[in-house]
């Protein structure tokens, strides 16, 4: 039988998909590469998942998982035709610990969701990307992701306790528990951040984390990037951590201010949105040693959130910046990359001169507190020689944040689009590690294959390695 | 005027896909599934568009089950106009691809709606039935009917009301009928009559005004909406405002600016009577009244909070009143109503009348306020007896009387 037949025997023909529309519509995540589906399926169980990966294996289909498609690397866009194991159907949440703040989630919970789900209990669930309200706590998972508040409260793997998966031969396999150092080796950091190419994340026991009694929001304006940058400089060097520090350029905060219309200054080269959190007086101290630094570096001027729905809709301003773009031109490319804090200044004056040396639109977003960048390429890719040209930037970018020290993604992964940039950063033979470890828990090569790691990663694909252009030599 | 209503290049360009809208659309949330979805829905238009598969009926399928809530349209930072462009995209593939059903929809919501006598003969037999107590009978997809409210057996209609001016008018006020609201739902314009009349305005009612349009445009129907709209914009000519007591009307009188050649002035003039009395009430020339503070949940139609953004407006008039309002939903997820939806996707808006029926539940108050029709047919059909549904005017225009 074809691979649709035994799907829809096992899961009914309704949560299997593969109509040509609908492939199309399946075959791109938030980013801008497409690629083959064969055929999407929508399990609810983790039996389920199972039985769709021993399906593909029959059938020798690779398989990729996929959260809500949020992803704006291409990892859950197939890099050869595959199977697409659709997860969010897995949304349950079970076994909320109120006293020892955990709770397992099925992997498509949609991340605020889940902070929703125990808001009454006041805790929330910390890592806080800007897709949020969209995107899956699995996907969460498989990129690690980051978020404004991850700042202070570190990434996605700081928050999980545990998960189970499915592995390539269909087994279920749980890693880690509620202990919290469980013996053995922690395979669970292992999986966090692997883009679905270890196993398929089927559920989750994350760490909540309790609502701060005092939050402080400030929105800073700056007349120029570097007195914006200088002051997130001296906020850290004073030793504030504050929960969240946010940096957004004019023609980001112009692109936003369509969209959200909040009276935002629309005039300032910069701005920066703080946040500080604790015990009411901390919280408050914090917050006027933030403003008194901005105002010595320059600042025009100090927002402070008067209530909880001016400080939602500071966020829902910061939280749509990337999807507000398409105002700006058809098509955006999104850079992820991280700088040490000290060199942000001069990375972002060559990243500027990159943009208009190519002559193209570039808007900024970034995590300014963990110098993760965002520079945004706003284009349109039916504009002929356009993509190449973005594409070029977009590694000149890359090269030049690692050169300063940094790395290649902050937090939205590697996938397809940095595949071939890995050789910037890891040395052959942790390239050659990573692929073995890959190897050991997919030996056959099944789970999203293609991603993350080029093609030739493994010591003994050397010399096919050095053959190509961008090899990891 | 030559109709243009996309979905134009543009349009489907101004989509980046970042699926922010995901989480906000109905179907989405019951399925998981992205061909349910607004981005879905979108990146299967523009294939059509580009002419990499054919409409089909999995296409057709696609566009069909959705709600036309506008909730991803509300929730998109990039603008994109969903709305218009799912009411352009049905409306090709209605001329593309003409089905059966699909005519028969048309035909009831493009020609039939417009037929005074057989909506009055209708609400007779609703009457009647009633009455006789027969309406467990009703086959499942007419469950709607268990949500009417008790209707006469012999209708009567706001249609040709002209009320007497006060001495000095604030301004003439056109009050848009509508087609199943005036014959259903003639307490909703009493009452609205009577609360802009107190606020010295003079109301008409114009004669010669038809349906709005909103459901023929929803199904594809497009020459029939185009027709009905040009009649509306000579109808409602001359008044300062034009006011809708069902919110997905004011919302279509909104959008007239790409129906009709002079539509935009109908657009311009148009207000949904919560957001026309919630002003009132701010600048004074309503008053607010002492009650005893009862909690009235709030329940938010989409074509109010999604197409028009009119969130506090009910609210305030709810407060007016001397009520307490409750929240039921943050995001303001569609009831499943949906204009006709109910009827041939019941399955669907079965699943949301009952998630909405236990956010009601949950909330607490028996008492729930909805500024649009169908939302309020398809609330009591679910919520049953022991609770109250209501238009936010009525209770106004009862607090006024108290
Ligand atoms: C507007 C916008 C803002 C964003 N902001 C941020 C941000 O602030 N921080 C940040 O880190 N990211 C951000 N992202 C990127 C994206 O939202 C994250 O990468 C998110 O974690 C992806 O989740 P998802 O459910 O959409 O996963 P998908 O996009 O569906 O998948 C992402 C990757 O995870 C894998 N995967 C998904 N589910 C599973 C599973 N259950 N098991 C195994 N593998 C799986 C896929 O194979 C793929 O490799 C943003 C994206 C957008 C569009
Ligand atoms: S939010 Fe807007 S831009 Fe983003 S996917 Fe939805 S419709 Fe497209
Ligand atoms: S209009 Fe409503 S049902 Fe249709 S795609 Fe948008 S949110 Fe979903």
């Amino acid at each position: 039988m074809a691979l649709v037949d035994d799907l829809r025997s096992t899961l009914g023909s309704d949560r299997v998909r593969s109509h040509p529309l609908e492939l199309i519509v399946y075959d791109k995540d938030a980013g801008v590469t497409r690629g083959e589906v064969l055929a999407a399926a929508l399990p609810e169980t983790t039996q389920e998942v199972a039985a769709c990966v021993r399906i593909a294996a029959a059938h020798g289909v690779p398989v990729v998982a996929r959260g809500a498609g949020t992803g704006l690397a291409g990892g859950s866009v197939p890099a050869e035709p595959a199977l697409l194991i659709v997860l969010t159907r897995l949304n349950q949440i079970w076994e909320v610990d109120e006293v020892a703040r955990t709770a397992w989630v099925g992997a498509g919970v949609l991340n605020l969701d889940l902070s929703r789900a125990t808001e009454h209990l006041g805790l929330h669930y910390a890592p806080d990307p800007s897709s949020q309200a969209a995107c899956t706590v699995g996907g969460n998972v498989a990129t690690n992701a980051g978020g404004p508040h991850c700042l202070a409260e570190g990434t996605t793997v700081a928050h999980i306790l545990g998960v189970e998966f499915v592995t390539s031969d269909g087994d279920v396999v749980l890693l880690g528990g509620k202990a919290p150092d469980p013996p053995g080796l922690d395979l669970r950091a292992v999986v966090v951040g692997s883009e679905g190419t270890l196993g398929v994340v089927t559920k989750v026991l994350v760490k909540l984390t309790e609502n701060p009694p005092a939050v402080r929001t400030l929105l800073l304006t700056f007349d120029s990037i570097q007195a914006a940058a200088a002051t997130v400089s001296g906020v850290i060097a004073a030793g504030i951590v504050p929960a969240a520090l946010e940096m957004m350029d004019q023609p980001m905060v112009v692109a936003v201010e369509g969209f959200i219309k909040a009276g935002l200054p629309v005039e300032a080269a910069a701005v920066l949105l703080a946040e500080l959190v604790g015990l009411e007086e901390g919280a408050a101290a914090e917050a006027a040693v933030v403003e008194r630094i901005a105002t010595a570096a320059g600042a025009t001027s100090v927002r402070v959130a008067a209530d909880e729905s001016e400080r939602a809709v500071l966020w829902k301003a910061r939280k749509n910046a990337f999807g507000a773009v398409a105002q700006a031109a058809p098509d955006y490319y999104l850079h992820d990359t991280v700088v040490p804090r000290t060199k942000l200044v001069e990375v972002m004056t060559q990243i500027y001169e990159i943009g208009e040396r190519n002559n193209i639109r570039m808007l900024n977003v970034f995590h300014a507190g963990d110098g993760n960048l965002h520079p945004l390429v706003a284009y349109d890719r039916r504009e002929p020689g356009m993509s190449e040209k973005v594409r070029a930037a977009a590694e000149e970018m890359v090269r030049i944040s690692v050169a300063a020290g940094g790395s290649l993604t902050g937090e939205h992964g590697v996938g397809l689009e940095k595949r071939d940039l890995m050789g910037l950063v890891f040395e052959d033979v942790d390239l050659d590690a990573q692929a073995r470890l890959r190897d050991a828990f997919d030996p056959n090569g099944r789970m999203n294959p293609g991603k993350v790691l080029p093609a030739g990663a493994r010591c003994f694909d050397f010399d096919l390695m050095a053959g190509q252009d961008g090899g990891s030599s | 005027m030559q109709l243009s209503l996309g979905p134009t290049q543009a349009q489907l360009d101004s989509c980046v896909t970042c699926g922010l809208c995901l989480p906000h659309c109905p179907t989405f949330r019951l399925t998981g599934d992205e061909t349910a979805s607004p981005r879905g829905r979108l990146t299967a238009m523009g294939a059509i568009a580009e002419g990499a598969v054919a409409a089909d009926e999995v296409y057709a399928r696609m566009l069909s089950f959705c709600l036309q809530c506008r909730a991803c349209e509300a929730a998109c930072p990039s603008l994109v106009p969903f709305g218009q462009m799912m009411e352009g995209a049905r409306a090709r593939l209605a001329r593309e691809r003409p089905t059966t059903t699909g005519r028969i929809r048309r035909l009831l919501v493009g020609k039939l709606l417009n037929l005074k006598w057989l909506l009055a003969l209708v609400t007779s037999g609703v009457g009647l039935v009633q009455r006789l107590g027969i309406m467990r009978l009703l086959p499942r997809r007419m469950r709607l009917a268990r949500g009417l409210r008790r209707q006469r057996v012999f209708p009567h209609s706001a249609v040709g009301v002209h009320d007497v001016a006060p001495a000095v008018p604030a301004g003439s006020v056109a009050l848009l009928a509508g087609c199943v609201m005036d014959q259903w739902f003639p307490a909703v314009h009493d009452a609205t009559r009577g609360v802009l009349s107190m606020a010295g305005y003079k109301v008409d009612s114009p004669e010669t005004q038809r349906c709005c349009g909103a459901l023929a445009a929803h199904e594809g129907a497009e020459r029939d909406a185009a027709r009905m709209a040009e009649r509306n914009v000579t109808a409602l000519q001359g008044y300062d405002y034009i006011v809708s007591d069902a919110a997905g009307c004011s919302a279509h009188l909104k959008d007239y600016g790409h129906w009709a050649e002079g539509g935009g002035s109908v657009a311009a003039r148009t207000r949904d009577i919560t957001e026309f009395v919630a002003e009132l009430i701010d600048t004074g020339r309503l008053p607010e009244v002492d009650g005893d503070g009862g909690e009235v949940a709030i329940h938010d139609p989409c074509h109010l909070r999604h197409a028009q953004r009119i969130v506090d407006a009910p609210r305030k008039i709810v407060r007016a009143a001397g009520h307490t309002p409750v929240e039921i939903d943050p995001d303001g997820l569609c009831c499943g109503a949906a204009g006709l939806y109910m009827v041939y996707e019941p399955d669907t808006a079965e699943a949301l009348g009952e998630r909405k029926r236990e956010q009601v539940e949950m909330a607490g108050p028996t008492t729930v306020v909805s500024a649009n029709p169908g939302c309020e047919i398809q609330l009591r059909a679910h919520l049953g007896k022991g609770y109250r549904v209501l238009h936010p005017i009525e209770l106004y225009w009862e607090a006024l009387n108290r």
